[in-house]
């Protein structure tokens, strides 16, 4: 295998390439990124509903993940409200699975052996998907690069294979390869278009959505609807509309978060809503399955 | 004499359930040898890095002789189906059995003759068993496997008397190889002793050893403070968790931009301790500095590892910064009407609520602590803005730190800017106890709130269940009690909050609440007593009928006599008070009641009239001291009364032929009890 690893730095798109590359050949399906707006690479329906049921599936992806909360108006150097993330997904988790994710970090020019590589403790739970599993953030140098999860649990289902997800955080993980302190000066490509260049418009502008203008009586009445029409897919049995509509009422909710218009006590009941959804259309997928 | 040495080698374990693996191993492997009779040498070691889990017992025999046995088996009655059970179990013939009469009937028996077992063998049957009995505080399952282990299981290397033992655990075959590189999984290598495992990795600098890989990280970080003049914080937990999470340690010593030193200590520390696992370092003022220890997993030969993690804390430490200067110019007081906006909890209403509430009673507290009502009545409606800042956010363990940082910086009273700090300590058993008279009215007035608020609405705990650690809550209350040695009137506090809840239109039943709550918070107080080694017939004893006002005295009562009770002022005191009061408990039975007024007309003798004085003696003792109470004056005052005690009962018969004469004896041993009630009541106090 030949990887763009030598001398120049790796761009944020060569990083890319080149870890899709590497879990192709692994025979993962690399598919392309969800086309609604989810928090994390794991809300993709190739993991979480994939993830449920006995039938094998390898799959690798980028997923743009929108977390309004973090969102700084592109002033910190770290923190994002839209970032992109590296999603790879096996089931049932193979034996190799250590060494394959330790080459991949070669394959983007890490070299394992000359940096303290970490599986830290971290045990990842989403209330929201009624999902668990157990696992680690791996360290590089002190820097958290990724997070390894074996998935006990999905839409409130045991999971049986065990599926193991991996995601890069691929800013982090870019400013770690081309020693960058602030995210917005990654370079994108190798005509050094950097991430400011791209994104920084959208952060300052997302942020004052998420912040401020978003119409939050709106975003309350477009919930109820969204809520109303997962359940009467569910009813008609076709999981994947349902959980379309599911993900939207995640991000709905998101948003609201942000605006700081829901209280702790309420926070917990749209919470409980969610997961009764994801729950309810984890059922109707894992009936299509057997 | 042989040796088994076993390594369980899996993806990496964290470190709290590694050292559980190794205590359950530990004592499953024990359990093994002596219910088998094997000798082995007691001070056997269980090691582990995150990836390997190593046992290695040695001074084992290769063979143990089992003695010849009678093994009983069904009775002669029982049905033709037990006999066959019983001869194919023990893998015998119908020759060898024979019939034999004991207590309970005749039975049919058969002898097994002695033998010997090869050690090897027992062990194969039984390491697969040893394993499962491990249990995990969390555990996982991976791929297709049925296996719940820490971490997916790889491998397992099993030597007996340097052979491979062969057994299956679940999916996995034992061997005597494993992977001698743990990152990739590879370099299968076999071993057929643990002193050639042990070389072969401390070659590789890897020691498997946990106690030597602590020994060798404290070694080379004191070698780096006594060289820079700088000191770091004894914290065992964080140690334990280093040396755990690496199997080959380099100390790096590393630092950060100066500049970040003006951020307040504890985010930084944070920062540093719970986020990335370093260990900070303070000058000999115990001030903190900007250099700071990493310990890696491989040796930094291109400094790659140190650029790294000081790259990782610049990054870090600048939010932190970021937040910092945001925060803190964000006024305290303008900001106190925005917790109209936050819920305190689902049925208490919100922070603004829970605030005013605790002004009052934090304002009511400051008049038994002889405080500035002014003063705690700030304290008490800024403490909680923190909550609503960045970094609480980021750092939820620092709320109330940080807002009495924020205050600081507000130029708010010391003592007001202490309390917000201190406001949610002691959090439990362990943690550290506010002694300022302001932080521990705030804190007080924070968890009577809390505790009157949750048994309000009838969220109290459950045996099993205490999802708000409200037994924590209370537990913490006793302690600011006790160990301050505050003087309040608990009851009445509870009253108040209970009114203060109704005051803003909360329908709280106060009757039920406080009795309620007094048994909870006596519960909580005998528990603490016990975490403090009291004996606990004395507890029974100091927290008898206690009225909640009297936590202090219980406290210090059985402390007092719990350190005596060996001693004669405690041991005398019990025996006068247990002689006297046996015999009425005899006679209440035949129902003689006594109510404790002897009538000294009817005393016959001077026994009789010198016990009486030294009972209204020691009444008029307890009478006058008031509030400052020494208890073990007490004792021996009360001890002191024992000549009198043992010449009435050598001298004069209870049991008069005169009833009126007897119950007045009777009369005056009540006296006597009821005398040493202002003590304690001594009844459950055993002997």
């Amino acid at each position: 295998m030949v990887y763009k690893t030598k001398k120049k730095t790796l761009s944020f798109q060569d990083t890319i390439f080149n870890l899709q590359k590497y879990w192709s050949k692994k025979g993962c399906v690399i598919l392309q990124p969800y086309d609604l707006e989810v928090g994390a690479g794991t809300f993709h329906p190739a993991t979480t509903l994939r993830s449920l049921g006995p039938k094998p599936w390898k799959t690798a992806y980028v997923q743009p993940s929108r977390r309004p909360t973090d969102g700084r108006y592109g002033d910190n150097p770290n923190r994002l409200q839209h970032y992109y993330q590296f999603q790879v997904l096996i089931k049932p988790s193979p034996k190799e699975i250590k060494k394959m994710y330790l080459n991949s970090l070669s394959s983007i020019g890490i070299n394992y052996e000359e940096h303290d590589i970490r599986f830290v403790e971290d045990d990842w739970e989403s209330p929201t998907l009624g999902a668990a599993g157990l696992g680690w953030e791996v360290w590089c140098d002190g820097m958290e690069v990724t997070q390894f999860t074996y998935f006990q649990q999905m839409a409130g289902v045991e999971c049986k294979p065990v599926s193991v997800e991996i995601t890069y955080g691929l800013e982090r993980l870019c400013m770690f390869i081309q020693n960058k302190k602030s995210v917005f000066d990654l370079i994108w490509n190798d005509e050094g278009i950097t991430y400011k260049d791209i994104f920084h418009k959208s952060e300052k502008e997302f942020s004052a959505y998420n912040f401020e203008y978003a119409n939050t009586d709106n975003l309350f009445k477009i919930f109820e609807m969204l809520e109303e029409e997962t359940k009467l897919l569910v009813e008609k049995k076709i999981s994947l509309p349902a959980y379309d509509q599911c993900l939207k009422c995640s991000h709905v909710f998101n948003i609201l978060d942000a605006r700081g218009v829901i209280s702790v006590a309420q926070r917990a009941e749209y919470i409980t809503r969610i997961r009764e959804l994801t729950k309810s259309i984890g059922k109707v997928w894992i009936e299509s399955q057997s | 004499m042989s040796e088994l040495f076993v390594e369980l080698f899996s993806e990496e374990i964290p470190a709290k359930l590694q050292i559980n693996a190794r205590n359950e191993l530990k004592k499953n492997i024990k359990n093994f040898f002596i219910d088998n009779q094997i000798k082995f040498n007691e001070n056997f070691n269980v090691y582990s890095t995150p990836n390997r889990l190593v046992f290695h017992v040695d001074k084992i025999p290769n063979e143990i002789k089992l003695n010849s046995e009678e093994i009983r088996g069904p009775n002669v009655n029982a049905p033709e189906k037990a006999l066959e059970g019983f001869i194919r179990s023990n893998n015998t013939t119908l020759e060898k059995i024979f019939k034999k009469s004991t207590e309970k009937g005749e039975f049919y028996f058969f002898k097994k003759e002695s033998r010997k077992i090869k050690v090897s063998e027992l062990l194969e049957k039984n390491l697969s068993e040893i394993l499962t009995k491990i249990t995990w505080n969390k555990s996982m399952k991976w791929a297709n496997y049925d296996l719940y282990w820490g971490r997916p299981l790889k491998s397992i290397l099993a030597i007996f008397n340097k052979k491979p033992l062969n057994f299956v655990f679940n999916h996995i075959n034992s061997s005597n190889k494993t992977f001698t590189d743990k990152s990739l999984e590879e370099g299968l290598k076999i071993f057929n002793d643990f002193n050639s495992y042990i070389k072969f990795f401390k070659q590789k600098g890897i020691l498997i050893d946990q106690d030597l890989r602590k020994k060798i990280i404290q070694n080379k970080i004191n070698e780096i403070i006594n060289k820079k003049n700088l000191k770091i914080e004894q914290n065992e937990r964080l140690i334990d968790e280093i040396v755990n999470i690496v199997e080959k340690p380099a100390v790096i010593i590393c630092d950060f931009d100066k500049k970040f030193l003006n951020v307040p200590s504890e985010i930084l520390i944070t920062t540093m301790q719970s986020h990335q696992k370093y260990l900070p370092t303070f000058d000999k003022k115990n001030n903190l500095t900007n250099n700071f220890f990493v310990v890696a997993d491989i040796k930094d030969t291109k400094g790659f590892v140190k650029l790294g993690n000081e790259r990782v804390i610049e990054a870090r430490l600048s939010d932190a910064e970021f937040f910092w200067e945001k925060n803190k110019t964000q006024n305290l007081v303008k900001q106190v009407d925005k917790l109209k906006n936050i819920n305190y909890f689902k049925g208490l209403g919100s922070y603004f609520d829970k605030i005013q509430r605790m002004r009052k009673l934090s304002s009511l507290i400051s008049d038994d602590f002889l405080i500035s009502k002014d003063k705690i009545e700030i304290a008490s409606s800024i403490c909680k803005v923190d909550l609503m800042s960045d970094l609480v956010g980021e750092f939820p363990e620092l709320q109330g730190i940080v807002g009495g940082h924020f205050a600081k910086f507000q130029g708010f009273d010391k003592e007001v800017c202490l309390a917000v700090s201190e406001q949610y300590l002691p959090n439990g058993m362990e943690s550290k106890l506010p002694k300022k008279m302001y932080s521990v009215a705030l804190s007080l007035s924070d968890k009577l709130d809390s505790l009157v608020g949750f048994f309000g609405i009838n969220l109290k705990p459950t045996s099993s269940k205490d999802p708000y650690a409200i037994r924590r809550m209370a537990i913490s209350l006793v302690r600011l009690i006790v160990e301050n040695e505050i003087k309040i009137k608990l009851k009445d506090l509870i009253v108040y909050t209970c009114s203060a809840y109704r005051d803003q239109g909360y329908d709280f039943d106060t009757k039920k609440i406080q009795n309620e709550l007094s048994d909870f918070i006596i519960e909580r107080l005998k528990n603490y007593l016990k975490e403090k080694k009291i004996r606990q017939d004395i507890i029974e004893s100091s927290t008898f009928l206690l009225g909640l006002d009297d936590l202090l005295k219980a406290y210090k009562k059985s402390l007092c006599l719990n350190k005596n009770i060996k001693k004669e002022i405690g041991f005398e005191t019990i025996a006068v008070y247990k002689r006297s009061s046996n015999i009425l408990n005899t006679e209440e039975k035949i129902s003689i009641e006594t109510l404790g007024f002897a009538d000294p007309g009817l005393f016959k003798n001077d026994y009789e009239k010198k016990l009486y004085k030294k009972i209204d003696d020691i009444r008029k003792y307890f009478l006058s001291i008031g509030k400052d109470e020494n208890y073990e004056e007490s004792l021996k005052i009360l001890s002191s009364i024992k000549n009198e005690v043992n010449d009435f009962f050598d001298n004069v018969i209870v049991n008069d032929e005169d009833i009126i004469i007897k119950k007045n004896r009777l009369e005056l041993l009540n006296m006597l009890c009821k005398t040493f009630d202002n003590y304690f009541n001594f009844s459950k106090i055993e002997t």
